[in-house]
């Protein structure tokens, strides 16, 4: 038996906002259907998914309407790896679904073992989850749902947060695991081209959750390429879109900082648990050249050290070898308002970064604290978050909520944007107006750098500064934009 | 010797740090409080996979202790005897405890709660959830120091100001890991845990002599303080 999932108006509207961020969805999943959910950033995507596997009430208070029948058991992956996580050592947290179901405790070890072989990952049972890097964690996830027999595979966004060869990895165990089981499969996703030969429906939400098209792959790519890219999905075949700038006046600096040199930087991280502290060197003899009016990119894959590094030149993280020139003092020692005031550092995880519970005072706190006024209407239209000023940051999606973190970064116009992983999780739209900001405030004369995995970004880069286990590595050929048949 | 600790029972554990609290009831006078914490103080030395650990959680303790005997000291009629037997029985209470509770293996000590002692499965298995997230709070804590001192509402050098800092980043600390349980317990619901009214457990409780073994001197312990009355 495999399962299925059927939407009869069904609509969501999470408390505190006016507008439903689902409404009047039909929608029909049959047994053995593999579908891919596509739509721009607040489409209420991640919606649609909880709801089919039961766990709206969960995740907030709201109004729901309509109804929704799933048959069969449901496996899910949620974004953010880590939060399936729910036990110390790795058999045991895969053994989870299976405690559940009630299978006995004999039954249960070999069919762990199966899963986290087909999920390719090649550790003991006894292996610390917390030891696993983010693509380890999503098969590992996905092992639990192996075991589990899932009936229907929901995928929310599983991939994004992972480097392309991580993310790889994980699309090739997913489609095998469909492939093997027959489970019915739902995903979501921005990056629409790996997942099209795997699937065989695609449906595609408009921005208030209604179906805008429900057709198959190959009519899909042929007849709604141009008009999807133009609503913000990114498809294959469409270069990446041109990075819309902001009025000058929004990242205009009046302090001037010419550049910023990394000298031989070396970085150790302390891990300590229960068990005693480990230590790993983020960075060894790091060099690298930031300047003014130039958008360094800092590339490498994940554990490559790109996030270290921007906190230590940021003065965020203090550097256990070597030093940052070009702020007149060593960065880390210089006080926080002061610091303020010459960099604007984006964090990769915006959740933690928010100091209000306005989206409209959020984008004008940093500014009001060092006193430098600000257009904060003008920054969320470029942000494309006007409509939301008087949200709560927290019950944003997440393209919304890393767009905010963005502005509330950078709406104080500092000299230095520092930006880890600002295009993770974009659809088109946003991807244009996050470039564009980094490609005015260069233009400003700015000193810009961003961590990156993002082919299309390092494309649109004036440096590239690669990076591989937390050292330099030899700068390859010129940053190439990604082949544009496999762009996303 | 000192896989002791590492491999032993979590109820046996919390047993001792338990039975630390009924022995720091006796610390009546600064020669009982010498002897009861000599002798936890022996125990870990031969026992524990890292001492420095525990030291760090002395630490901890100390600030506590050290206020305590000041205070009493201060308020309790200047006496040093009466306000260091004090600060004393603060830390034979809490230590043991606060020592053995990070060698705890949320799994096995769910395992234990719900199969040995029967307690019911949901909570149990929703504790050792939140349990493993601990170290999680750490690298948490770090990000928002990060994000706050990036934009301008860091701390300045006044102790003041870092006092008033760390305040609030508890408190976003908290807000954080309430979010983060909201994540965690889709994620757990969504793995079948919602319908699971009754579930199995992957793995055994044991009791092994070891642990019997660790109990006595647990209790060995615990009744040092009682016996030199």
């Amino acid at each position: 038996m495999t399962g299925s999932v059927a939407f009869r108006g069904f609509g969501w509207r999470p408390l505190g906002r006016r507008t439903p961020v689902v409404a009047g969805l039909d929608l029909r999943v049959d047994p053995g259907e593999r579908v891919l959910l596509a739509g721009p950033s607040g489409a209420g995507k991640s919606t649609v998914l909880r709801a089919a596997a039961g766990v709206l009430e969960t995740t907030g208070d709201g109004d729901a309407l309509g109804e929704v029948t799933t048959i069969g058991r449901v496996g899910m992956l949620l974004q953010n790896p880590g939060d399936a996580v729910v036990a110390e050592r790795l058999g045991r947290d895969v053994a989870f679904g299976l405690e559940n179901a009630r299978v006995a405790p004999a039954a249960i070890w070999p069919r762990v073992r199966d899963a986290l072989r087909a999920v390719r990952l090649p550790y003991g049972m006894q292996h610390p989850t917390s030891a696993l890097s983010g693509g380890e964690l999503q098969r590992s996830a996905l092992a639990g749902v192996l075991a589990s027999q899932a009936d229907l595979l929901l995928l929310d966004e599983p991939t994004s947060m992972l480097d392309d060869v991580n993310a790889d990895a994980v699309r090739r165990c997913v489609a095998e695991v469909v492939a093997e089981t027959g489970a019915t499969l739902v995903v979501v996703e921005h990056r629409i081209a790996p997942w099209l030969p795997h699937v065989d429906r695609v449906v595609v939400l408009g921005h208030d959750g209604s179906v805008v098209a429900d057709i198959d792959p190959v009519s899909f790519v042929a007849t709604l390429r141009d008009d999807l890219a133009g609503v913000g999905v990114w498809m294959p075949g469409v270069a990446a879109p041109e990075p819309v700038e902001p009025p000058v006046v929004l990242v205009e600096t009046d302090r001037a900082v010419p550049r910023l040199d990394a000298l031989a930087l070396g970085v150790d991280l302390r891990r300590t648990d229960i068990r005693g502290a480990t230590v790993t060197a983020a960075l060894r003899d790091v060099d690298a050249a930031l300047e003014s009016r130039a958008v360094t990119v800092l590339s490498g894959p994940s554990g490559a050290g790109k996030s270290t590094l921007l906190e230590v030149v940021g003065g965020l993280r203090r550097p256990g070898a070597g030093e940052v020139r070009g702020l007149g003092r060593p960065p880390h020692r210089i006080g926080s308002r002061d610091l303020a005031a010459l960099i604007g550092w984006v964090p990769q995880n915006p959740e933690h970064g928010f100091l209000t519970t306005r989206v409209r005072d959020e984008i004008a706190a940093t500014s009001r604290r060092i006193g430098v006024p600000v257009d904060v209407d003008a920054v969320l239209v470029h942000l494309r978050l006007d409509h939301l000023a008087d949200a709560n940051p927290y019950r944003l999606s997440g393209g919304e909520q890393r767009r905010l973190a963005l502005g509330a970064a950078l709406a104080h116009r500092p000299p230095v944007l520092l930006l880890d992983e600002p295009t993770v999780g974009q659809d088109r739209g946003t991807w244009a107006a996050v470039t564009g900001w980094m490609r005015a405030a260069a233009g400003a004369d700015a000193v810009i750098g961003a961590a990156s995995h993002d082919a299309d970004l390092a494309a649109r880069a004036d440096r590239v500064v690669p990076l591989e286990g937390g050292r330099n590595v030899a700068p390859g050929p010129a940053p190439a934009p990604a082949p544009v048949d496999d762009a996303r | 010797m000192r896989r002791f600790v590492r491999d032993a029972n979590p109820l046996v554990l919390l047993a001792i740090g338990t039975l630390a609290i009924v022995a720091s009831l006796a610390v009546r006078d600064l020669q009982t409080a010498c002897l009861a914490l000599g002798a936890y103080a022996v125990a870990g030395v031969v026992l524990l996979p890292s001492p420095r650990f525990a030291l760090a959680r002395f630490g901890a303790i100390a600030v506590a202790s050290v206020s305590l005997v000041w205070s009493t000291w201060w308020l309790g009629g200047r006496d040093l005897e009466v306000a260091l037997t004090a600060g004393l029985r603060i830390v034979v209470l809490a230590l043991p405890g606060a020592v053995l509770a990070a060698y705890v293996d949320p799994s096995k000590l769910a395992d234990q709660l719900g199969q040995r002692l029967r307690l019911p499965a949901r909570p149990v298995v929703a504790f050792a959830a939140a349990m493993q997230r601990f170290g999680a709070l750490r690298e948490t804590w770090g990000q928002l120091d990060r994000t706050r001192r990036a934009r301008g509402f860091g701390p300045t050098r006044s102790p003041l100001s870092r006092v008033r800092h760390a305040v609030s980043l508890a408190f976003a600390l908290l807000v954080s890991a309430l979010r983060d349980a909201t994540r965690m317990s889709v994620a757990m619901d969504a793995r079948g845990f919602a319908s699971a009214q009754r579930r199995t457990w992957a793995e055994p409780a044991p009791w092994s002599r070891a642990d019997s073994a660790l109990l006595a001197l647990g209790v060995a312990l615990a009744a040092v303080p009682w016996l030199v009355r």
